[in-house]
């Protein structure tokens, strides 16, 4: 959904062919090492915008190679990009992978919740450091986009690693703790009323 | 060879029914050039561990080596004159001397060393220049900003060339902009011109321009991460440059 949306916002900007958009894209999130996108993924989705109508073709660039077909957004495209600035954009954190691991080894006979932690850990910090060295290639002065985007990272990273720290020490008392069982539902037909 | 080692180090505070386990037995080896954070809970042992390394402490039982060589059984004038030299400290709370300069205080330790001071206020400029401070060198410490005298504090620790340097909870009393230009210039530091930095840190932003964390809980290691390659690339640089030189 943000793919298609940002493709429609980078035609509103201004009419591009498909790969002028990939490289528009890759180059707005600071590179491929942040989001990765394939031509093809740029072109189905120009397909499917065309389909419902959200963009039409607007001439074709020649320049000695093939045609390239350049894309403009319609009234339609610009209708729905007002709508996406309009929500909010919600992350569902609750739907947390390492959440899964960690109750399943609390309960999995040769679970060791500790260790799964410091691997957590150690993971985390491998991606802060990493995000760290990179922002530190960012300059200030010309790339604010990037380092607005890293520091985003960073901060959720640390987030990350402050709640981590918490379930270390609260996992003894979450040990005793067993991981909720699901509510009972009863089998088979309602019991009829007595007084019928 | 390691410029750090600790064999089963051990230091207990306090005797008895009231006795304190700070460290307890702790094994760890560091190879030059490495960016080391140490992390873990408050009380887990992290500043008495740099307190050992640095001969600031003794141990109750076990040993630091450095360059090989154990701490354990040098006598107090030496064990002074391998501080002096061989290894350099930065504090939170910068610990400069009010009424001198960026200069005489990045300059004192090369002074009390012998050294005349005509030539220690030149190697210390050359420091300060290093650390950016090249126009605030005749400026005293109420004249400078919290990131700028830990950058002073910086400076008189390598004033002297120590091989290691060791830093506790060096931003903790920077604000995050600061905290953050003292980290990056601490990876400098091991990076570029080769110093071993062991750093006390509770702030994973922080530690993480460090090419390695220890977590310590309860005194003891329970973790030990690598972060990234470039440390060990940089300790074969150094070994290399070593092997040329001898």
């Amino acid at each position: 959904m943000s793919v298609r949306n940002a493709i429609l916002g980078l035609l509103a900007h201004r009419p591009r062919h498909g790969y002028e958009l990939h490289d528009a894209f890759e180059a707005m999130v600071g590179g491929e090492q942040n989001w990765d996108i394939k031509p093809a993924q740029v072109y189905s989705t120009l397909n499917r915008l065309e389909q419902s109508g959200l963009v039409v073709e607007d001439g074709v660039a020649q320049d000695g190679g093939p045609e390239k077909r350049i894309y403009m957004v319609t009234d339609a495209g610009l209708a729905e990009l007002r709508q996406w600035f309009n929500e909010p954009s919600l992350s569902d954190r609750r739907r947390d992978e390492f959440f899964l691991k960690l109750m399943l080894s609390l309960v999995v006979a040769d679970g060791d919740p500790r260790r799964l932690i410091y691997t957590q850990r150690a993971g985390l910090y491998r991606e802060l450091h990493a995000l760290t060295a990179q922002r530190s290639q960012v300059n200030p002065a010309s790339q604010l986009a990037y380092i607005l985007l890293l520091d985003q990272a960073i901060m959720h990273l640390e987030a990350d690693l402050r709640w981590l720290e918490m379930v270390e020490a609260r996992l003894d008392e979450i040990s005793r703790q067993p991981i909720p069982e699901p509510a009972e539902r009863p089998r088979g037909r309602p019991p009829m009323d007595g007084n019928r | 060879m390691s410029i750090v080692k600790t064999e089963q180090l051990t230091k207990v505070y306090g005797q008895g029914a009231t006795a304190v386990t700070a460290l307890n037995r702790i094994n760890m080896t560091i190879q030059p050039g490495e960016f080391v954070a140490v992390m873990g809970p408050s009380g887990c042992g992290k500043s008495t561990l740099l307190h050992l390394v640095g001969g600031l402490d003794q141990p109750t039982s076990g040993q630091v080596l450095l360059d090989d060589r154990s701490l354990s059984g040098l006598k107090d004038d030496d064990l002074t004159t391998l501080r002096r030299r061989q290894i350099g400290f930065v504090f939170q709370f910068f610990n400069l001397i009010p009424v001198l300069t960026a200069v005489e205080n990045t300059a004192l330790p090369l002074i009390l060393d012998g050294m005349k001071q005509a030539d220690a206020h030149n190697q210390a400029e050359v420091w300060l220049t290093r650390m950016g401070l090249g126009d605030r060198l005749s400026h005293r410490p109420d004249e400078l900003s919290g990131g700028q005298q830990q950058r002073v504090a910086i400076a008189r620790a390598l004033v002297a060339e120590p091989t290691l340097l060791l830093a506790d909870e060096p931003t903790g009393n920077l604000d995050s902009r600061a905290a953050d230009e003292i980290a990056a210039l601490l990876r400098q530091i091991s990076h570029e011109w080769h110093r071993t930095v062991l750093m006390v840190t509770h702030d994973p932003r922080i530690a993480a321009h460090a090419n390695r964390i220890v977590f310590l809980k309860d005194g003891t290691i329970v973790d030990d991460t690598r972060l990234s390659d470039d440390g060990q690339y940089e300790e074969r640089v150094v070994r290399e440059k070593m092997a040329v030189m001898a």
